[in-house]
C-alpha cells in the first residue's frame, strides 16, 4: 500500500461513517474498573435490549476507560454526550428506553447525579471533564480497541504518514524537542534529547522499547491506554522508529495485563495488514516490525536495564549505568527506551507540532500528565490534566473531594517511589519541579488521597514493605537496607521504638538513597523521608524512652 | 590505540588510560578503596556498593568500580559521608546472616572480616536477621554454608566466565535471594560443574569451602582467579 491507497482508504472510511444509517452509538466502558464492577455483563445485555427492542441500527462500542472508575460500569450515548453511571442488568433497560426510545435522559443515574444539584445532560459540561485536558488518553473512551477503522476516523496514523512523507528524520526530532515533552514513566528525562542521543549513536542495528511494566501499586494509566487505544502507542513507537534509525520494536508489557497483550498483539496484527507496519510502510523504504514481550511480575523489571536484561532472557536486575541503553541497550545495541504515556504523546505532537504542546503545562513541565486517583478521594479513576494543575483542584474540583466529608489529611504521589504531601500545600502545582521541593516525586501519576484516620507512619511501613519484597537483592543498600527501616518503622507503629531508632532510621535513609545501584534502592526511602518531614510529629509521640542497655551499644 | 585522562583521586594528579574505570586506577596508584563484589578478572556487577566514591560537581555517588575515568575527574574515595557509608555496608553485610567467626574455616582468613577491622568496626548498630540457611554438603569436596555468603555473585561470575561450567545462580529476590546449584537442586547432583574449585579460591567469606580442611584453616587464593584471566589474555 501506497500514500494514496492510505489516503482512499481513510477517505472511504470517513465516507462510510458519515453515510452510516446509525443514529446512535452506545459507548461501554469496559475498562478495568468498570469490567471489575460487572461492564460484560452490562455489555451482553444492553446487545440483548437493543435486540429486544429492535434498535438494530444503534451500535454498541466497548470501549477503554473512560475515567471516573468508580462511579462504573459507565454507558455513553452519541450524539450528546450522556453518561449513565453505576449502570447493571436491571437499570441498563431503563436507560435505553428513556434515552433512545422516549429522547429524555434518565436523571437520577446520570454521571454524579448524586452530588451535583442538576447533573449534566452532557457530560463534558461536568466540571470533572472539563477541568481536565486529554492528550494521552483522548479517544480512549470513544475507539473502539480492536478496530483499526475506528482509529483511523481519530487521525490515526496520519502523524505516520506525515512524518514519513513531509518531515526528515532530524525534524521529528527536533519537533519534539520543542514540545518539551519528558518522559512519563518516572524520571522526566526530556525525550527529544534521548532521541537525539540514541539518533547520533551510528549502528545498523537499532531498537525502540516501549516500557509498559506499570508496576507501582495502585498505576492504571499505562494499563488504560494498551487496553483502550493500543494503535495510539503502536504509532509512537513507529514514529520513534523513523526518527532515531530502528526497524525493530518491542513492547514491554506486564503479565498481569492479559487484556492489554491481546489488544496490542491484535493492533500489530491489524497494522500489519493495513500497512503501517512492517515492510515498506506507506510504500516507503522505511520497515519496522514490533513484538510483544510479557513481564512476569516483578516492579525492577520496569527499570530499564533490568527490564533489557529481562527482554534478552536473563534475570531481570539493573545494571550500573552508564553505559545508558542509548549507547549500548538491547542486545549492545543503541536502543531508545520511552513509557506507554509518552509513547501515546508523540502522534498528537507530530500532528499539531511541538508548539501547541509546549504551550500546554508550566515552564519547565510542559503538556498534560494522566494521575490515578484513588484513596478516600469521592471520584476514584484516571484522570488527565495540564501540567501545573493544582493539587487543590484535582482533589476538590475533578476528585470531588474527600469521601464522607471528611478532612483532607495528604496525598501521596509516586508511589513506593514518591512522598506525602499534607494540607498545607494543596495549592502545589503538580510538575516534576515542585512535587520534588516538596519531597516527593511525580512517578508514574499515581495519587492517594488520604484523610484524618490515616496513620502516615504506617503509610511509610506498607511503601517500605512493598520496596523490601520487590528489591532484586542484587545490591546491600536496597536489600539489607530497606528490611532494616522495614523493621524499625514496624517497631514505631508498635509504639516499640525509641529515639535511637529513628535516628539510626534516617541515617539508614539517606544511606539507601546514596548508594543503591538503581532507582528502586535510590527512591524507596522517599515516603519515609516526608513522613518525616511533613508528619514529625505522628514519629515523636511514639518514641519510648531509651533503656540503658541499648545506650551503651548505640551511640 | 587509549586516550590518556588527567584525573585527581584525593588531591593526587594522575594520568591514565580513558578505558580504565576508578577502581584500577586508584589501586595501581595505591590508593586504597575498599571493595568486596569486585574480583579482578571478573566482569564488575557494582552490587555491594562498598566502593563508593565522590565526583566534583555531581551530588550522587558512583561504584568505582564500574565508573570509568574521564578527563578532569575529580575523584574523592575517603571523606567522612564515604567511611560512614562503608561502615554501614559492612554492619549491614554483618547483620544479614549469621557471621559466627568462631566456628568458621574462614576464621583469620576471610575478607568480610579485614572488612570488618579496616572500618573499625566495634558493634553492629542493626538487629541481626538470623536467618534459617541451608547447608549443602552433597558435593564431595566441597561445601556450600548459605550463613556465610554475602550474595557477592564472585563464586557465580568465577563459574560462568572463568570455567565456562555456568553450575551458579541465584534465586529469589530482596533478602531472601539465595546462591543456587543448578536449578536449585544438590550441590552433588549437578550436571553442570566440574569440581574445579574456583568458586571456592573467589568466595570472599567461609561460604564456599574445602571439606579437606578444618576450622580457621581455609586459605584461599582469589589471586589465582585474576592470574587465570591474565594469562588467557596474554594467550600463553
Ligand atoms: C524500580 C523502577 C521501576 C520502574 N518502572 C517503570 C515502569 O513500570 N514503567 C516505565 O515506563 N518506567 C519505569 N521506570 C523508569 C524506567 O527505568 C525508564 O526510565 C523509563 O521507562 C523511560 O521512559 P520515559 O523517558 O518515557 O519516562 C522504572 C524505574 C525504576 C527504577
Ligand atoms: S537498588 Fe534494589 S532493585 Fe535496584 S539493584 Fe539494588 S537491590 Fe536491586
Ligand atoms: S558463595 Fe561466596 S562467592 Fe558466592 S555469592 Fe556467596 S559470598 Fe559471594
Ligand atoms: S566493589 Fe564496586 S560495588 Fe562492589
Amino acid at each position: 500500500m501506497n500514500r494514496v491507497d492510505f489516503k482512499n482508504i481513510i477517505h472511504a472510511e470517513e465516507l462510510k461513517a458519515k453515510n452510516a444509517p446509525t443514529k446512535h452509538k452506545i459507548f461501554v466502558c469496559c475498562g478495568a474498573g468498570c469490567i471489575s464492577s460487572g461492564a460484560d455483563n452490562v455489555m451482553k445485555k444492553l446487545q440483548e435490549e437493543i435486540k429486544n427492542r429492535g434498535l438494530e441500527d444503534i451500535e454498541v462500542v466497548p470501549t477503554g476507560c473512560m475515567g471516573p472508575c468508580n462511579q462504573g460500569p459507565l454507558v455513553k450515548f452519541k450524539p450528546g454526550n450522556t453518561v449513565y453511571q453505576k449502570i447493571d442488568c436491571v437499570n441498563i433497560g431503563e436507560v435505553v428506553k428513556s434515552q433512545i426510545v422516549d429522547k429524555k435522559p434518565l436523571e437520577d443515574l446520570l454521571l454524579f447525579s448524586e452530588h451535583r444539584e442538576k447533573p449534566f445532560v452532557n457530560a463534558e459540561e461536568d466540571p470533572y471533564f472539563k477541568k481536565q485536558l486529554k492528550i494521552a488518553l483522548k479517544d480512549c473512551g470513544d475507539v473502539h480497541p480492536e478496530k483499526i477503522e475506528d482509529y483511523l476516523l481519530h487521525d490515526g496514523y496520519k502523524a505516520l504518514d506525515k512524518a514519513l512523507f513531509e518531515m526528515s528524520p532530524e525534524d521529528v526530532i527536533s519537533e519534539i524537542k520543542q514540545s518539551r515533552l519528558r518522559g512519563r514513566g518516572g524520571a522526566g528525562y526530556p525525550t527529544g534529547l534521548k532521541w537525539e542521543t540514541v539518533y547520533r549513536h551510528v549502528n545498523d542495528q537499532k531498537y525502540i522499547i516501549c516500557n509498559g511494566d506499570e508496576g507501582d501499586p495502585g498505576a492504571f494509566m499505562d494499563r488504560s491506554v494498551l487496553e483502550g487505544n493500543p494503535h495510539r502507542i503502536l504509532e509512537g513507537m513507529t514514529i520513534a522508529g523513523y526518527a532515531v534509525g530502528a526497524n525493530k520494536g518491542y513492547a514491554y508489557i506486564r503479565g498481569e495485563y492479559p487484556l492489554a497483550i491481546k489488544r496490542f498483539e491484535a493492533a500489530i496484527k491489524a497494522a500489519k495488514k493495513l500497512g503501517v507496519l512492517g515492510k515498506n510502510i506507506l510504500g516507503t523504504n522505511f520497515s519496522f516490525d514490533v513484538e510483544v514481550r510479557i513481564g512476569a511480575g516483578a516492579f525492577v523489571c520496569g527499570e530499564e536495564t533490568a527490564l533489557i536484561a529481562s527482554i534478552e532472557g536473563r534475570r531481570g536486575t539493573p545494571s550500573p549505568r552508564p553505559p545508558y541503553p542509548a549507547e549500548s541497550g538491547l542486545w549492545g545495541k543503541p536502543t531508545l527506551i520511552n513509557n506507554v504515556e509518552t509513547m501515546a504523546s508523540i502522534a498528537p505532537i507530530i500532528l499539531k507540532g511541538g508548539e501547541w504542546y509546549s504551550e500546554i503545562g508550566t515552564a519547565k513541565s510542559a503538556g498534560t500528565k494522566v494521575f490515578a486517583l484513588a484513596g478516600k478521594i469521592n471520584y476514584a479513576g484516571l484522570i488527565e490534566v495540564p501540567m501545573g494543575t493544582t493539587l487543590r483542584e484535582i482533589v476538590f474540583d475533578i476528585g470531588g473531594g474527600i469521601q464522607g466529608d471528611g478532612q483532607f489529611k495528604a496525598a501521596q504521589t509516586g508511589g513506593p517511589s514518591g512522598g506525602c504531601i499534607p494540607a498545607e500545600h494543596l495549592d502545589v502545582k503538580m510538575d516534576y519541579e515542585e512535587l520534588m521541593k516538596l519531597g516527593s516525586i511525580m512517578g508514574s501519576g499515581g495519587l492517594i488521597v488520604m484523610d484524618e484516620n490515616s496513620d502516615m507512619v504506617d503509610v511509610a511501613r506498607f511503601f517500605m514493605e512493598f520496596c523490601v519484597d520487590e528489591s532484586c537483592g542484587k545490591c546491600v543498600p536496597c536489600r539489607v537496607g530497606t528490611k532494616m527501616m522495614h523493621d524499625l518503622l514496624q517497631k514505631v507503629c508498635e509504639n516499640k521504638a525509641t529515639q535511637l531508632d529513628i535516628e539510626r532510621l534516617e541515617e539508614l535513609a539517606v544511606y539507601v538513597k546514596e548508594c543503591s545501584l538503581c532507582g528502586l534502592g535510590g527512591s524507596a526511602p522517599n515516603p519515609l523521608l516526608s513522613t518525616l518531614r511533613h508528619f514529625r510529629h505522628e514519629y515523636d509521640t511514639r518514641v519510648q524512652p531509651v533503656r540503658k542497655s541499648e545506650n551503651l551499644v548505640h551511640q | 590505540m587509549m586516550a590518556l585522562v588527567t584525573i585527581y583521586i584525593d588531591g593526587k594528579k594522575i594520568i591514565a588510560g580513558s578505558e580504565k574505570t576508578i577502581l584500577e586506577v586508584a589501586r595501581e596508584n595505591n590508593i586504597e578503596i575498599l571493595t568486596m563484589c569486585h574480583l579482578k578478572g571478573l566482569t564488575d556487577v557494582g552490587a555491594c556498593r562498598l566502593c563508593m566514591v565522590e565526583l566534583e560537581g555531581s551530588p550522587k555517588l558512583f561504584s568505582a568500580c564500574t565508573t570509568k575515568v574521564a578527563d578532569n575527574m575529580i575523584v574523592t574515595t575517603n571523606s567522612e559521608r564515604i567511611r560512614r557509608y562503608q561502615r554501614i555496608t559492612t554492619e549491614l553485610f554483618f547483620a544479614e546472616r549469621n557471621h559466627i567467626c568462631a566456628v568458621c574455616v574462614s576464621n583469620g582468613a576471610c575478607e568480610l572480616q579485614d572488612l570488618g577491622y579496616k572500618v573499625g568496626l566495634d558493634a553492629i548498630r542493626y538487629p541481626h536477621l538470623f536467618p534459617q540457611c541451608e547447608v549443602d554438603t552433597s558435593h564431595p569436596l566441597y561445601v556450600m554454608d548459605q550463613n556465610r555468603c554475602i550474595s557477592c555473585s564472585r563464586c557465580i561470575r568465577a563459574c560462568a566466565e572463568v570455567e565456562g561450567a555456568y553450575n551458579w545462580d541465584m534465586m529469589n529476590r530482596g533478602y531472601q535471594i539465595r546462591v543456587i546449584s543448578d536449578f536449585n537442586t544438590l550441590w552433588g547432583e549437578s550436571t553442570t560443574c566440574t569440581s574445579c574449585g574456583k568458586c571456592v579460591q573467589a568466595c570472599p567469606t567461609g561460604a564456599l569451602w574445602a571439606k579437606s580442611i578444618v576450622q580457621g584453616q581455609q586459605d584461599k587464593h582469589p589471586e589465582f582467579i585474576t592470574d587465570l584471566m591474565e594469562r588467557r589474555k596474554m594467550n600463553l
